[in-house]
């Protein structure tokens, strides 16, 4: 079928005249006729105005009026029940509580920075992307409790649960996920079995990129500098002190974070894993590098 | 409370990668780097934001003018926490979410010492015969904003008691003194202007009669 084509196009470059200026076209409505002035005798009189009246007098009212009674654009009520629906976002609820019951069980390591997918991989905490969910949203119930060191990335956490991680010299980071990394994400294995390679992360929308470049939310697109600051205002505000570290090997844990366009730590995106052999595919065009590394 | 199967607690977690690291996390976090990450995009700042940045402000002179720089140590000061107060059944009965702070208020070293001598007059109420400043809060049902809400009110003390008399400017003064002087002014023609007026009303006197 294809072929076909391309023998048809051949055929016409064949016997075609060559291309001149007598026979080329502009794009249909590439040019506009400019609007001329109403002065012929087509247009004279009362110049497309009809007679009399409003319509000739240059006296009509706006658009929509009806004559004072309460036109139809107003008489019609607002009900906006699905105003903005497609800028909603749900976040999964997962405690503190929770986490320190994962972590005393041993279903999350804590020597290891724990992300969405660590979280997922406990089969107990489910994302989908098809309902909007966006990922997790890290809760303060179990703050007074809990007692764990670890490295938690998560979409969204409140004041007091970052008080509560920080207090025992644990980092936490809110990080946005879009639905097609997120589905990657939630279940790596069966990403990876699909044979495609790692999505690039895609930046936070308008009205959450303020959200994760502020500090005092952790954010993962904030300055660290300004990280540096948050965290002693906040061991000032609840009153604690702050963590000294003396094993490197754990700070330098601690201190690990994604790329804001990595979706999986030690992998970068456009790499293709095949589980089955163990193998990863690396691409080597300098167009896709580009693109992947931008 | 959910109950957790026997068999998932026993298996434990199941891994994707195996948990031999090839690479330290170090070299990972070198691994990639996109144009968004956060160093490319912060160049100057420092990417260590774990150290600890409080300088410890632990000792004030004797002077007069030292201000108090807002750092509370909490290392010095003796937090405690009981049982709360109140209705919440179960919750109230048995977690400690009452949070107690005290310390020695003329030894606090961390508050310059006028600070303290005016905290010791505003707070009477609130120290004890030995000279400790107790604060304490059951506002909550954690214990960590219990805690959050003691600082906030020792906060609050320190800086009251930080407040010194308003002191008026060479400009404010010149100015009062100026308005002081005018209103003298304005008090002695009006009685010059009345008696005047009072002399007007009497028949002319020429000497002697």
């Amino acid at each position: 079928m294809a072929s076909g084509i391309t023998e048809k196009a051949l055929k016409l470059v064949q016997s075609l005249p060559r291309l001149s200026l007598s026979n080329i076209k502009n794009l249909p409505h590439s040019i506009k006729k400019t609007k001329r002035r109403r002065r012929d005798r087509q247009h004279g009189k009362t110049h497309g105005r009809g007679h009399k009246g409003q319509g000739q007098r240059a006296t009509l009212p706006r658009l929509g009026f009806e004559g004072n009674n309460t036109p139809f654009y107003l008489q019609i009520p607002k009900e906006p029940y699905y105003k903005d629906h497609e800028l909603r976002k749900e976040y999964v609820p997962v405690s503190l509580l929770q986490i320190q019951r994962f972590v005393d069980l041993g279903r999350l390591n804590v020597k290891e920075p724990i992300d969405l997918s660590s979280l997922c991989n406990t089969r107990l905490i489910q994302v989908k992307w098809e309902q909007k969910q966006f990922g997790v949203d890290l809760l303060d119930e179990g703050a007074d409790i809990f007692c764990a060191r670890l490295n938690i990335e998560v979409q969204k956490a409140s004041e007091l649960t970052i008080a509560a991680i920080e207090k025992n010299g644990g980092v936490i980071t809110t990080r946005y996920y879009d639905p097609h990394s997120l589905h990657a994400v939630v279940n790596p294995a069966k990403f990876f079995a699909k044979g495609v390679p790692i999505p690039r992360c895609k930046l936070p929308p308008q009205n959450e990129i303020a959200y994760y470049s502020d500090a005092k939310n952790r954010g993962y697109l904030a300055d660290p500098e300004k990280i540096l600051h948050a965290r002693v205002e906040l061991a000032q505000k609840y009153g604690y002190a702050l963590f000294e570290y003396e094993n490197e090997e754990e700070k330098e844990m601690l201190l690990t974070r994604k790329d804001p366009r990595q979706i999986f730590l030690g992998l970068a995106p456009g790499w293709v894993v095949n589980l089955k052999d163990k193998v990863i595919l690396k691409p080597k065009d300098p167009e896709f590098v580009n693109y992947y590394k931008s | 409370m959910f109950r957790l199967p026997r068999t998932l607690i026993i298996a434990g977690t199941k891994r994707i990668f195996s948990n031999n690291h090839t690479k330290t996390f170090k070299q990972l976090a070198l691994g990639y780097k996109s144009q968004y990450n956060v160093d490319n995009i912060y160049t100057k700042s420092n990417t260590d934001f774990l150290s600890d940045l409080s300088k410890h402000i632990t000792k004030f002179s004797s002077a007069n003018n030292e201000e108090f720089s807002g750092y509370i140590p909490t290392d010095q000061l003796t937090i405690s926490y009981s049982r709360s107060s109140g209705p919440g059944g179960q919750h109230v009965n048995k977690v400690n979410t009452k949070v107690e702070i005290r310390f020695h208020v003329e030894s606090a070293e961390w508050i310059p010492q006028w600070v303290r001598d005016k905290l010791v007059q505003k707070e009477q109420n609130n120290i004890n015969k030995e000279g400790f400043l107790i604060i304490t809060s059951d506002r909550s049902r954690k214990q960590m904003l219990n805690q959050a809400d003691c600082l906030d009110k020792l906060r609050t003390m320190i800086f009251n008691s930080c407040q010194k008399p308003y002191e008026p400017t060479e400009e404010e003064i010149r100015i009062k003194n100026k308005r002081i002087a005018k209103a003298q002014r304005e008090i002695l023609r009006k009685k010059r202007e009345h008696s005047l007026k009072k002399q007007n009303r009497s028949s002319p006197s020429f000497g002697d009669s």
